[in-house]
């Protein structure tokens, strides 16, 4: 299938780090994609590069055909995100907070979109509460909803899973591989490799901003091989040349 | 305490170095200095026109006022640890895991925020003053009884508000009440013609240093302030607070704006944020009530004058910095994940501006009731609505989103100085020879247009810091 994410010698510097350094990696649509990189690697930043939210130094990046630095707001338009940090505002709550991003996205459905996603993460007892008198998972369960809201045909999400208790975590790798099986893209973030090995199709090893590998999960995970072992000779590796 | 002292004072130099610079932060006490050399430099020529202890009355007066518009500590609660810049990234928040009470970690939030004043302004202004004082034969050991008198009387306003606003907390009922007899009280002492330094005793320790003066006004600073510390609502019970939906009725009721949904939001971060409505009564219905009172003594002196028109063009300035507020309630970083632009969201706040100078005009027309003054009133409107807009527009022209940050980088505070005062002061001084030469503010229409345009521009384009 054709490529909906593609970057050419992406590159990012912070001062004098280096965030992603001639990253050109392509991507196509259908894949559940993993972006794995040990803490500072540079996957935050290259999230938000791709979806228009910084401007990178050199290289280009197209996602959905468009140019991402030439029209972010286009771009994001048609994708959803979840970030790694942010959340969601104090002084709404949840309920208002999907009806607030509703109508940034201009979602005319929105309160069957809000009320779907009440059920499938189960915080329908908390749509009345302050976003900032949630618990941090309850929150992070908003951002995934608000990323979702509008069915769109890519997602970038950085770390979801995080604060998410086990049976949350399985709702949502359940959510997202259904959602590629239906026809979606995702570019998942993290540093949680079991996870990435159970979920996704296709991954890149992302250090010190440098992609060392990209290929499928299945041709890597085989028999008593795993991700792990694979990643940690490959970053080790690196470290040291 | 004083290790977490000196880290949030690391930290508040760390958070305007990092959009200033270290030199362009480190310079403003060094342009304030400058100020106040050349304003001591010319005092003589003031001296001509405005008796000295009128002066020296109006400059303490000024700082009891800086001092009423940041001391509104006591309706904070417990956003001091996470509000200032919309995340809860600062020391204070981090410290509750610390073995220290909330309300120490308040105390010492305070002792910083109010050092972080003296340092910036109150100091640097008397430095300016002393490195005067040799060419307009002040004697030597005057400045220092200024910095005396200044600390003091920027601290009394300080610990008046802190004290008003820590009642409010508790009750807005005795708070008001306790206002109101002030009020009646203040005005029955200039009825019964006692001096104004009665109300501010540093001014009167200037005037004749002494005993009483000095007790006087270090009880009217140490009582309210050690009891505001003492009493401030820091801990609220943690129940998590439940709302039904306003957001989209709100929305639906502001579709007269393209982006309803921005200014919905600010409304609701208004209502709902433990702060909010009362930072206006104590950031900005007070200190305007202050003016008014201020300028209606004041101009018994200054014969030709309109109060209501100069009152008009203050209120214009004062009212945009109502604008760093709006953008203390959220980071860009809240939007950068959604369709929208940083013009989206500048269009957002000023739509909300513009229904937070509804308020302002309502000021406007009570005091225009106050004043009796009905053949300024038109003109006055006209000069508060051009001046708001064009405040207002340098201001996003120069900050962006961070006003409240970016103002203390000495550039930005020249550039922001240069193209307000001079506006300013053209339109005080022609509305002397008329009060309807006022009227021709509304040139500043189209610059305030212009530079709004412009500043769509330059912050889209900008990279967003995080922090
Ligand atoms: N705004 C910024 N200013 C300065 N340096 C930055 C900024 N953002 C990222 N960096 C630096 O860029 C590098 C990559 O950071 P990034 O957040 O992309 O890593 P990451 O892979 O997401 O890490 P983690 O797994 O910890 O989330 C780091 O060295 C980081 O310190
Ligand atoms: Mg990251």
């Amino acid at each position: 299938m054709a490529a909906i994410i593609e970057t050419q010698d992406l590159t990012k510097t912070f001062g004098d780090t280096t965030a992603v350094d001639h990253v050109t990696l392509s991507i196509a649509a259908g894949e559940l994609f993993g972006l794995l990189g040990p803490n500072g690697s540079g996957k935050t930043t290259m999230n938000k590069l791709l979806t228009g939210q910084i401007r990178p130094d050199a290289g280009t990046v197209r996602v959905m055909g468009l140019d991402v630095p030439a029209d972010p707001v286009r771009v994001r338009a048609g994708i959803g995100i979840i970030p790694e940090q942010e959340t969601p505002p104090s002084f709404l709550t949840a309920e208002e907070y999907l009806h607030f991003v509703g109508r940034v996205r201009g979602i005319t459905a929105i309160d069957e979109q809000a009320e779907k996603w009440f059920d499938i993460l189960e915080f329908r007892d908390k749509r009345q509460v302050l976003c900032k008198d949630l618990s941090r998972g309850t929150r992070q369960k908003l951002m995934v909803a608000q990323a979702f809201l509008h069915e769109p045909p890519l997602a970038f999400i950085d770390e979801p899973l995080i604060n998410l208790d086990p049976i949350m975590q399985r709702t949502v790798k359940d959510f997202l591989s259904e959602y590629v099986a239906g026809g979606g893209t995702v570019f998942f973030s993290t540093h949680i490799l079991g996870i990435a090995e159970e979920i996704c199709t296709s991954f890149a090893i992302l250090h010190n901003g440098v992609v060392l590998h990209h290929g499928t999960i299945d041709e890597l995970v085989t028999g008593d091989r795993h991700l792990e072992g694979f990643f940690l000779e490959r970053v080790r590796g690196h470290a040291h040349a | 305490m004083r290790d977490l002292f000196v880290a949030m004072v690391k930290e508040e130099w760390r958070i305007h170095a990092t959009m200033a610079g270290n030199l362009g932060f480190g310079l403003f006490p060094v342009m304030i200095a400058a100020f106040s050399f050349m304003g001591a430099w010319i005092l003589p020529l003031f001296l001509e026109i405005v008796p000295a202890s009128l002066l020296a009355f109006i400059v303490h007066a000024m700082f009891a006022l800086m001092g009423v518009m940041v001391g509104s500590f006591g309706i904070m609660g417990r956003e001091f640890m996470n509000r200032r810049f919309g995340q809860a990234s600062l020391i204070a928040y981090s410290s509750r895991s610390l073995p220290l009470s909330e309300r120490t970690i308040f105390a010492t939030f305070v002792a910083k925020d109010v050092l972080f004043y003296l340092f910036l302004w109150v100091i640097p202004a008397v430095a300016g003053i002393a490195a005067a004082a040799p060419f307009i034969g002040m004697e030597p050991a005057f400045p220092l009884l200024l910095l005396v008198t200044f600390s003091l009387s920027f601290l009394e306003g300080l610990a008046v508000v802190f004290f008003l606003s820590t009642l409010y907390a508790r009750s807005p009922r005795i708070a008001g009440a306790i206002l109101a007899a002030g009020a009646v009280a203040v005005a029955l002492a200039s009825l019964a013609g006692i001096g104004p330094a009665m109300l501010l005793p540093p001014y009167a320790f200037l005037l004749a240093p002494g005993i009483l003066p000095l007790a006087a006004s270090l009880a009217l600073i140490g009582i309210p302030a050690a009891v505001s510390i003492a009493w401030a609502t820091i801990e609220y019970p943690d129940a998590a607070r439940r709302y039904p939906n306003s957001f989209d009725g709100l929305s639906d009721r502001l579709s007269l704006f393209s982006r309803p949904w921005l200014t919905a939001k600010d409304a609701l971060d208004l209502r709902r944020s433990e702060g909010g409505i009362a930072k206006i009564i104590f950031s900005f219905l007070m200190p305007l009530g202050l003016v008014w009172v201020f300028l209606s003594v004041l101009f018994r002196f200054i014969p030709g004058l309109s109060p209501l028109i100069v009152f008009a063009v203050l209120l214009g300035v004062i009212s945009s910095t109502t604008y760093n507020w709006l953008t203390e309630f959220d980071t860009f970083s809240a939007y950068a994940f959604l369709p929208v632009d940083v013009r989206t969201v500048i269009t957002g706040k000023l739509q909300s501006y513009g229904v937070i100078n509804l308020v302002s005009l309502a000021v406007l027309i009570l005091a225009a009731a106050a004043a009796g003054d009905a053949g300024a009133v038109v003109p006055a409107v006209l000069a508060f609505l051009s001046v708001s807009a064009y405040s207002l527009a340098v201001t996003v022209r120069l900050t962006g989103l961070y006003p409240s940050v970016m103002l203390y980088q000495v550039r930005v505070f020249l550039l922001y100085l240069a193209a307000i005062s001079p506006a300013l002061l053209v339109l005080i001084f022609v509305s002397i020879l008329d009060p309807w030469y006022a009227a021709g503010s509304v040139v500043l229409l189209p610059a305030a247009w212009f530079l709004l345009d412009r500043a769509m521009l330059r912050w889209t384009a900008f990279d967003m810091p995080s922090y």
